[in-house]
């Protein structure tokens, strides 16, 4: 689905990449963790390949498309769902026009539908309670959740996560990394989280370690 | 069009901030519209000024071209003892005729002067410090040749600059009107009227000064009361001004002597329109002689006009001034805004949505917040162009007094001709008086002013946005989202 080819990324220094040579490929279906220290750049990474930013060689390919074909905004709108570990919600809407808006945005089959907006939510436990109540009323964990719930309710085949348990307690973390299993399993779509947390990389189906400016394969 | 979603979930969702920019929004514009409003009241003051005011053009004898040839013929005369003598051809009332005929003359007033003296009446006294000079009542009577009864020659007392300006007023029967032309009708001063127990439908009779001397008898068709201050105007040489007596042109020529038929000392024009004073003069000249001059008056109209124009150059200055400040400071308003609301549009930006639709986001929401704020500034925006406009007026108003008065030359705005026989007599130092009407603004708040004000609006939002949305263009939703 998503490949790699020759990727690398340096900030400043060519002579000093943070990762040079990459080449990955994630398929739909399974889940992805990326393991690395801080500083490795495994952020970065990630940031290349939700089309946040651009390579500075190599290429990214989705199915035998390049991102530079797609264009990055096209990319982010259609192809890739991103959670991030600050959760990144509209903190002057409810979870419910959360997930509208986003679902307009990106142009999602069920755009407009709140109905199936209030399913999603209510299948990652935020009841009808609070489905309507600022999101900065919610708990981290609910926070959280309707981001991961976001993603869901979009068509994008490719989900990217960047620390998504960073701030959450044991139980919240365990129910969200369910939640990314599932979206991998049950809807068919690559799911890639950035951790630096072993039990929670150890979750998912592959495990890559980023040192030393390459990448290796755990499981 | 998700974005006006966006936006009104947004300014829903933070009443606080959006009140504040309401408000600011508020001052701003209410300031816009109080300049906007002035400026429309002082174009609409100067346009009433020119009906109001109004400006004269008077035709008379051309007093240089007498001199002129006064000098010439004294040089070339051999005779030593002949003294040359100025003559001042009086106006011919068919030239006065034409005039009237063009575009911009909406009524024409003769005015023949010339003096009598009583025969069954006795003339009011004035006991000045100078009657021991002038040799008592009567004045100049037993000096010269002139009449101690100035006898003014109109052709309606109404279109005289002493009654229409209220320095005299008709207190019983009538004025002097067109009507009157070829009658012997007189309106004659209350004082004159009292101390010879004369009234309404009453003759009294006179002499003339010069020729055969003859008597003529007149009727009183009305009385009018002269103010206190025409005295002060008079001078040492003159007769009390209640010696003063209105009659028909006619009959101020019929005493001055036959050849005086159908001419004028002088015939005042009033002006339909006092922005074109100028071009009617020019065209007034080409119907006329040499011996003859056009002189125009429209100092009152140039005055409002003057202080009309400050007052909407000042009022332009604020609208621009304002709109400028406020342009500026809605911008960093929107700035500070869109640094605080980083987070949100890197969010945006990673779901993929457009550029333009973020800046018309926040375009939208400064949108509904200049709408509600145009609302409060109609309201609000008399009160303040009331007040701004009453400041200015009365500062520019006297500021253009204080420059006239400055600027002016004793006696340099007398009319031009004197009267025959008349010259040096008794009430002959009439001085010519300029209404000027205090400007006054109207300040009112119409459609086209909300409408001038909603584009001033809509200007201010969009060039705000503009200045601002350079961050929007260019935020990388990596640095702010990942990093």
């Amino acid at each position: 689905m998503l490949k790699t080819q020759d990727l690398g990324y340096w900030y400043q220094d060519k002579t000093q990449p943070l990762f040079q040579g990459i080449n990955l490929t994630f398929e739909p279906g399974k889940s992805y963790a990326i393991l690395g220290h801080s500083g490795t750049g495994k952020t970065t990474f990630l940031s290349l390949i939700a089309g946040l930013d651009k390579p500075k060689e190599g290429d990214i390919l989705l199915g035998d498309r390049s991102l530079k074909q797609i264009g990055l905004t096209n990319y982010r709108r259609h192809d890739v769902a991103i959670v991030f570990q600050a959760y990144n919600l509209f903190t002057y809407m409810s979870p419910m026009n959360n997930l509208l808006t986003a679902m307009a945005i990106t142009e999602a089959e069920h755009a407009g539908d709140r109905a199936y907006a209030k399913q999603i939510l209510n299948d990652l436990g935020i009841g009808d309670d609070l489905i309507d109540r600022n999101v900065q009323h919610l708990s981290g964990g609910q926070q959280q959740r309707v981001a991961i719930a976001r993603t869901m309710c979009c068509d994008a085949q490719l989900v990217v996560a960047d620390e998504p348990t960073g701030n959450l307690d044991e139980d919240n973390t365990k129910a969200v990394i369910d939640q990314f299993q599932r979206i991998a399993h049950e809807q068919n779509k690559c799911v890639i989280i950035v951790t630096h947390e072993p039990d929670v990389a150890a979750q998912c189906d592959h495990q890559y370690r980023l040192e030393n400016k390459q990448f290796t394969q755990l499981a | 069009m998700n974005f006006f979603k966006r936006a009104w979930l947004n300014i829903w969702a933070k009443k606080g901030r959006s009140i504040l920019l309401i408000l600011v929004s508020s001052a701003i514009l209410m300031f816009v519209l109080a300049g906007l409003l002035i400026r429309s009241a002082a174009v609409k003051a100067t346009e009433t000024a020119k009906n109001d005011a109004g400006a004269t053009m008077t035709l008379s004898a051309n007093r240089q071209a007498a001199f002129k040839k006064m000098s010439q013929s004294s040089s070339s005369s051999s005779s030593k003892t002949s003294r040359p003598k100025l003559t001042l051809t009086p106006v011919k009332l068919s030239d006065a005729t034409k005039i009237a005929k063009l575009s911009n003359i909406k009524n024409y007033n003769v005015t023949s002067s010339t003096s009598a003296n009583a025969k069954s009446y006795d003339t009011v006294s004035t006991t000045t410090g100078m009657g021991g000079n002038s040799g008592g009542p009567g004045g100049m009577k037993s000096s010269t040749s002139s009449g101690d009864t100035q006898i003014d020659g109109v052709t309606a007392t109404s279109l005289t600059t002493t009654f229409s300006d209220s320095q005299s007023k008709i207190t019983k029967g009538r004025g002097i009107t067109a009507s009157d032309k070829n009658t012997n009708n007189v309106v004659i001063e209350k004082e004159l009227a009292s101390q010879n127990n004369l009234t309404v439908g009453d003759t009294m009779t006179f002499k003339e000064t010069s020729g055969d001397k003859a008597t003529v008898k007149v009727k009183i068709v009305g009385i009018y009361k002269a103010s206190s201050t025409s005295s002060a105007s008079a001078g040492p040489m003159s007769t009390d001004p209640s010696n003063t007596i209105y009659a028909s042109y006619t009959l101020a020529n019929t005493i001055k002597g036959s050849k005086y038929a159908g001419t004028a000392d002088s015939v005042t024009f009033n002006v339909t329109n006092p922005a074109k004073v100028s071009a009617t003069k020019k065209a007034g000249n080409k119907l006329i002689s040499s011996k003859y001059s056009l002189s125009t008056d429209d100092a009152s109209y140039q005055s409002v006009k003057a202080s009309m124009d400050n007052v909407e150059g000042f009022a332009n200055k604020i609208v621009w001034l304002v709109a400028i400040a406020g342009t500026i400071i809605l911008a960093l308003i929107v700035i500070l805004m869109i640094r605080e609301r980083r987070f949100e549009i890197g969010v945006l930006l990673s779901l993929g949505e457009a550029r333009w639709k973020i800046v018309a986001q926040f375009f939208t929401e400064m949108l509904m917040v200049i709408v509600v704020a145009i609302a409060i500034a109609g309201a609000g925006g008399k009160f303040v162009g009331n007040q701004l406009g009453s400041q200015l007026v009365s500062q520019s108003t006297t500021t253009q007094t204080t420059t006239s008065t400055t600027s002016g030359q004793p006696g340099g705005s007398g009319q031009p001709g004197g009267t025959k026989g008349g010259s040096g007599g008794p009430g002959n130092m009439q001085a010519t008086s300029t209404k000027t009407k205090d400007p006054n603004l109207e300040i009112a708040v119409s459609a086209v002013d909300l409408a001038e004000l909603g584009g001033f609006g809509l200007a201010i939002t969009f060039l705000s946005i503009m200045i601002a949305s350079g961050g929007i263009l260019r935020l990388e939703p990596k640095k702010v989202l990942i990093s």
